[in-house]
């Protein structure tokens, strides 16, 4: 499997899916997007709260 | 989206608050009592919209002095946040002096966290000096010029980071200065059309 291929039509793909999002986002009032948004970012923040992850380990981590 | 650019100011009416724009929000209105900042990199296309998640948010300040970092600190401290790298301010404070980064978060977490340096080169000065004002319903933000945004994002190179570039160049299609963008990317070497979509 060429390695280089794949990831640049993953790449490829992903940007289709921006300039579809970004379309969709630009049609609709501030209030459709930012809802569907908010509940998205949300989640991500309270599941970041269930790592038990220790300024140590996250340091280290970001350092890798 | 409904979007109105007037001047410095770009009005974001009637946006849904997520909880990592009231943690933006709650740093900033503590930070801005000390010192002149720009929120820089992932935070400000997702501000606009962008759907992903981010473990940090870049603020970029100007130096202050140890007597002012002090008290920036120790207000931080009486609010429930905490410093990542180091618990000494003395040695936070070197830490910024140095160049480097300091990380705070809400006590007891991680993430998300702010990521917080002194402006270092040209292009850091033009993104304090020139930013932009996000004005939301309730607050504003100091952000990052969008041209000079999307060179770096370009520069950075990272899938995320080119996806960031395209989702701000989409979104403020009508607004940019081509000119700007092409000016920024020169400066950070940034080479024309080996991104995926055209500037």
């Amino acid at each position: 499997m060429d390695s280089k291929f794949d990831r640049e039509q993953n790449l490829k793909q992903r940007l289709d899916f921006i300039r579809f999002y970004a379309r969709w986002v630009k049609t609709v009032p501030n209030e459709i997007w930012s809802k569907q948004q908010a509940e998205f970012i949300d989640s991500l923040f309270d599941n970041a709260k269930k790592f038990s992850l220790t300024r140590e380990k996250y340091l280290k981590t970001i350092r890798r | 989206m409904e979007i109105e650019i007037e001047a410095e100011n770009i009005y974001l009416k009637n946006k849904v608050i997520s909880k990592l724009d009231i943690f933006v929000e709650d740093f900033i209105n503590i930070l801005k009592k000390y010192t002149d900042y720009v929120v820089v990199s992932g935070y400000v296309s997702i501000l606009f919209g962008r759907s992903r998640g981010t473990e940090d948010i870049d603020l970029l300040i100007n130096k202050i002095d140890m007597d002012t970092f002090l008290k920036f600190h120790n207000e931080l401290i009486e609010k429930k946040y905490w410093f990542l790298n180091a618990e000494n301010p003395i040695e936070l404070f070197g830490m910024l002096e140095g160049g480097l980064a300091i990380r705070i978060a809400v006590k007891d977490t991680v993430i998300p966290n702010i990521e917080l340096k002194y402006v270092k080169s040209q292009l850091d000065r033009i993104s304090l000096k020139e930013h932009k004002v996000a004005q939301l319903d309730m607050y504003s933000i100091n952000i990052s010029p969008l041209e000079l945004q999307i060179a770096f994002k370009l520069y950075l190179g990272s899938d995320k980071d080119i996806e960031d570039a395209l989702y701000l160049n989409e979104i403020f299609s009508a607004h940019l200065s081509r000119f700007k963008i092409k000016h920024f990317m020169d400066i950070l070497g940034v080479k024309r059309g080996d991104y995926g979509f055209e500037i």
